[in-house]
């Protein structure tokens, strides 16, 4: 569920910006590393923490925007990635050289410990996760699909000019995108943050998964990057208990290569002539 | 961009330096920035020319690397042609279904198989030492002044063939290749065929480089391999300058020096590199050579403003362009249907009808920019309906576009292109759209000028009393069929292409 959040803040970013964010993996890590940090020093309960988190790498993503995504909106989508790749790196080496190596565990959100509801045995962090994982999914679905705000987030994402030619403030919405995908990619941070440790490399990993789950969902689709998320995830934890993790891994990496060869247009193919 | 003699200084300067003056320290130094010269030059036939994200360089620097730590104890200094082809030979292997992707696509794909690359050396414990690599493997050239001879002599060499290679012509043939792939196509440059090379070559060199890595480091692990080497090679390419012959080593020098430069720093060395990166994306896309050229005030004069001469050579090739029976279906609907026609050398036909009759799909089936479902199409006797788009250029068939491709174009120049290949048959596609009076009376001159030179050319066009004034004959397309052909007025004058273009009443005639 974690990953859903992460893809849904990764597609949120691409159909803003109309390019991909290869900093977006940066930021869950920035969002883990918050945590942990503001969660171990000064002991924060994890219900103020959480939006801490959250608010704090949105900052963050309209600060990308602004740097990063914005003044390169005429120029071929190539320049945006390189220059998010530049930003994954400097967070990447910012982080190494705050957190000085040592990787570190955010706070759990509901405490540790588990519980029994019929027979079955759930732990208490998987089982906050994949609540909140399914509120925040719903509120972004609440806010793209029924209020003017979210319409016109749309609007800017299908196509900027168009949406510029009927009065629509095209910057602020795409800094109000990458605002949105910022702070799930920080609560995504945080829940991971407490299941695997929070380590500054882990960020082209985070994306990397992303951007499988967007491409075998239907590129810029937000329902089909839930879908490819929990897909992947799926597809890991069995891949992985039977075959361990190295095999899940390259299995994936497998499946994406056999689909782009077979459908150079992605699973679900994508609107012609769309910009990438 | 032949490269100056300022530049070819700075070039032989390092190593020179290296082998006389500096302490072994400093060699070393020098050697680590050949090497990421030779993968960064590499790296920029691929992103820099044409412009593809392609994330799988840091792998094949790997793969280079490995597949010289393991060999280079039994194969000596053979390690590096072997280093080149494992970098080389699983490139070309996989170029084809990568590189027709689209450019998310292709960057995704890269990455995948990099991680893939990168997954093996960490796992593939028996043979690449796992995650720790391999280490105290004879190298396969002594440390010193023979690896730096044979890093920077490949250096130098590729990055003088590179300057030569793209300057003039090439270069403005990858450049078109980068920002109008549809136009490169039309005009007779084979895409695929680029793209494959260069991916290729590319791996080739990016295999060198991480040979020679082995070789001076003594030890191969899985980081070879890893997403930092591949960040590295971008950043690199980025700041020094993607395209500029000099870009890959500018970026390299920096990439080493700067460490040494911030040592105090420590690990904030990558940091101040990739903020210097950004910037350079965001205020000299250029790069760093092409804004130290720009200083320099040493820039390419600008291109001689197109235009026509009086008299146009004659050219030579096919004779006759014969469409029988073409038919294409976009879905349901019927986009061509059964459009027989024939065009000579030396005469000019005009293509009419309403919006949405079929006529520029009728021009992009003739230069297979789509395909035909039914019918042939040939030019004298050779077949061309199942041509890829630059064979049919290169048959003899050029075309004009009604939308422009590139930033700062013009109709004129579209034409002027279009001419200048010399091909025999034109496909004009709106050529008076958007046009003024003058414009169009100077149109109608040049298409004369190309019907005397003996020419054959095609035009669509919605103004009706250019086309005949300049037309031989006019082929009129309702809804996909030919409804009537012949001399202007004939046509014109024809009921039902009064009916179907013209408007019942004829309010154009």
């Amino acid at each position: 569920m974690a990953y859903a959040l992460v893809a849904l803040g990764f597609v949120l970013a691409l159909n803003a910006a109309g390019a991909v964010n290869f900093a977006h993996g940066d930021l869950v890590v920035l969002g883990g590393a918050l945590a942990s940090f503001v969660g171990l020093s000064i002991g924060l309960p994890a219900v103020l923490l959480l939006p801490l988190v959250a608010v704090a790498i949105g900052v963050v993503g309209i600060i990308a925007a602004r740097i990063a995504i914005l003044p390169l909106a005429s120029r071929p989508p190539e320049a945006t990635f390189v220059a998010t790749i530049a930003l994954a790196a400097i967070i990447e080496q910012s982080l190494t050289i705050a957190m000085a190596g040592a990787p570190r565990t955010a706070p759990a959100l509901l405490g540790g410990g588990s519980f029994t509801i019929a027979g079955f045995v759930l732990g208490r962090q998987p089982l906050a996760i994949v609540v909140l994982g399914a509120v925040l999914v719903a509120a972004v679905w609440f806010l793209l699909e029924r209020t003017q705000t979210g319409r016109r987030m749309r609007a800017v994402a299908a196509d900027r000019y168009m949406a510029r030619a009927v009065g629509i403030p095209v910057g602020r919405y795409v800094i109000l995108s990458l605002a949105l995908s910022g702070a799930l990619a920080g609560v995504a941070g945080f829940l991971l943050g407490h299941q695997f440790l929070v380590a500054p490399t882990q960020g082209a990993g985070h994306m990397l998964k992303a951007y499988i789950a967007v491409a075998l969902g239907g590129w810029g689709s937000v329902p089909g990057a839930l879908l490819g998320a929990l897909g992947i995830g799926l597809f890991e934890t069995f891949a992985a208990a039977r075959f361990g993790d190295a095999w899940a891994s390259a299995a994936l990496y497998i499946c994406v290569l056999a689909v782009l060869a077979l459908r150079p247009r992605g699973l679900f193919g994508e609107p012609v002539g769309r910009r990438a | 961009m032949r490269l100056s003699p300022f530049w070819l200084i700075l070039l032989v300067l390092p190593p020179l330096l290296a082998l006389f003056v500096l302490p072994p320290f400093g060699q070393r130094m020098v050697i680590l920035a050949g090497i990421y010269g030779l993968m960064g030059l590499g790296y920029q036939l691929v992103f820099g020319q044409l412009g593809a994200l392609n994330l799988a360089q840091g792998a094949l620097f790997g793969l280079g690397a490995y597949a010289a730590a393991l060999t280079a104890p039994i194969l000596g200094p053979f390690a590096l042609p072997v280093a080149i082809l494992a970098a080389a030979i699983p490139a070309a292997l996989v170029a084809g279904p990568l590189l027709r992707l689209q450019s998310h696509y292709f960057a995704l794909a890269t990455l995948a198989l990099a991680s893939l690359v990168n997954l093996s050396a960490v796992h593939a414990e028996s043979l690449t030492g796992g995650a720790n690599g391999l280490a105290g493997f004879a190298t396969s050239l002594p440390r010193g002044p023979a690896l730096l001879a044979t890093v920077w002599v490949c250096l130098i060499a590729g990055v003088l063939l590179y300057a030569w290679l793209f300057e003039g012509k090439l270069g403005e043939r990858a450049r078109l290749l980068r920002e109008a792939p549809l136009l490169a196509a039309t005009l007779g440059i084979d895409g695929a065929a680029w793209r494959f090379v260069a991916f290729v070559v590319g791996g080739a060199l990016a295999g060198l480089a991480g040979a020679c890595s082995a070789a001076l480091s003594g030890v191969v692990s899985p980081e070879a391999t890893g997403f930092s080497i591949m960040v590295l090679c971008l950043t690199l390419v980025v700041l020094g300058g993607s395209r500029h012959p000099m870009g890959a080593v500018v970026g390299a020098a920096l990439a080493v020096g700067l460490p040494e430069l911030l040592r105090d720093l420590q690990g904030a060395w990558l940091l101040a590199y990739a903020v210097a990166t950004l910037a350079v994306v965001l205020w000299a896309p250029e790069g760093l050579a092409g804004l130290i050229d720009r200083l320099r005030g040493a820039r390419p004069a600008p291109a001689e403003p197109p235009g026509l001469p009086d008299v146009l050579p004659a050219v030579g090739g096919p004779k006759t362009l014969v469409l029988e029976g073409v038919g294409k279906r976009f879905g349901g609907v019927e986009a061509l249907a059964d459009v027989s026609l024939w065009l000579a050398r030396g005469e000019v036909l005009g293509l009419i009808g309403a919006n949405g009759s079929g006529k520029s799909t009728l021009l992009n089936v003739i230069n297979a920019l789509e395909r035909a479902d039914t019918g042939l199409i040939a030019l004298d006797k050779l077949r061309i309906e199942r041509l890829s788009t630059p064979e049919i250029a290169r048959a003899g068939i050029a075309r004009t576009f009604q939308t422009l491709a590139l930033a700062g174009d013009s109709k004129m120049a579209d034409l002027a292109r279009a001419v200048a290949t010399g091909a025999p048959f034109l496909l004009l596609d709106e050529p008076a759209a958007g046009a003024g009076d003058h414009e169009r009376r100077e149109l109608v001159g040049i298409i004369r000028r190309l019907r005397d030179a003996g020419r054959g050319v095609l035009i669509v066009d919605h103004d009706i009393e250019l086309l005949s004034r300049v037309c031989d004959r006019l082929v009129c397309l309702d809804r996909g069929r030919v409804i009537a052909s012949g001399r202007p007025a004939d046509v014109r004058a024809d009921p039902h292409v009064r009916a179907s273009f013209l408007g019942l009443d004829g309010i154009a005639a």
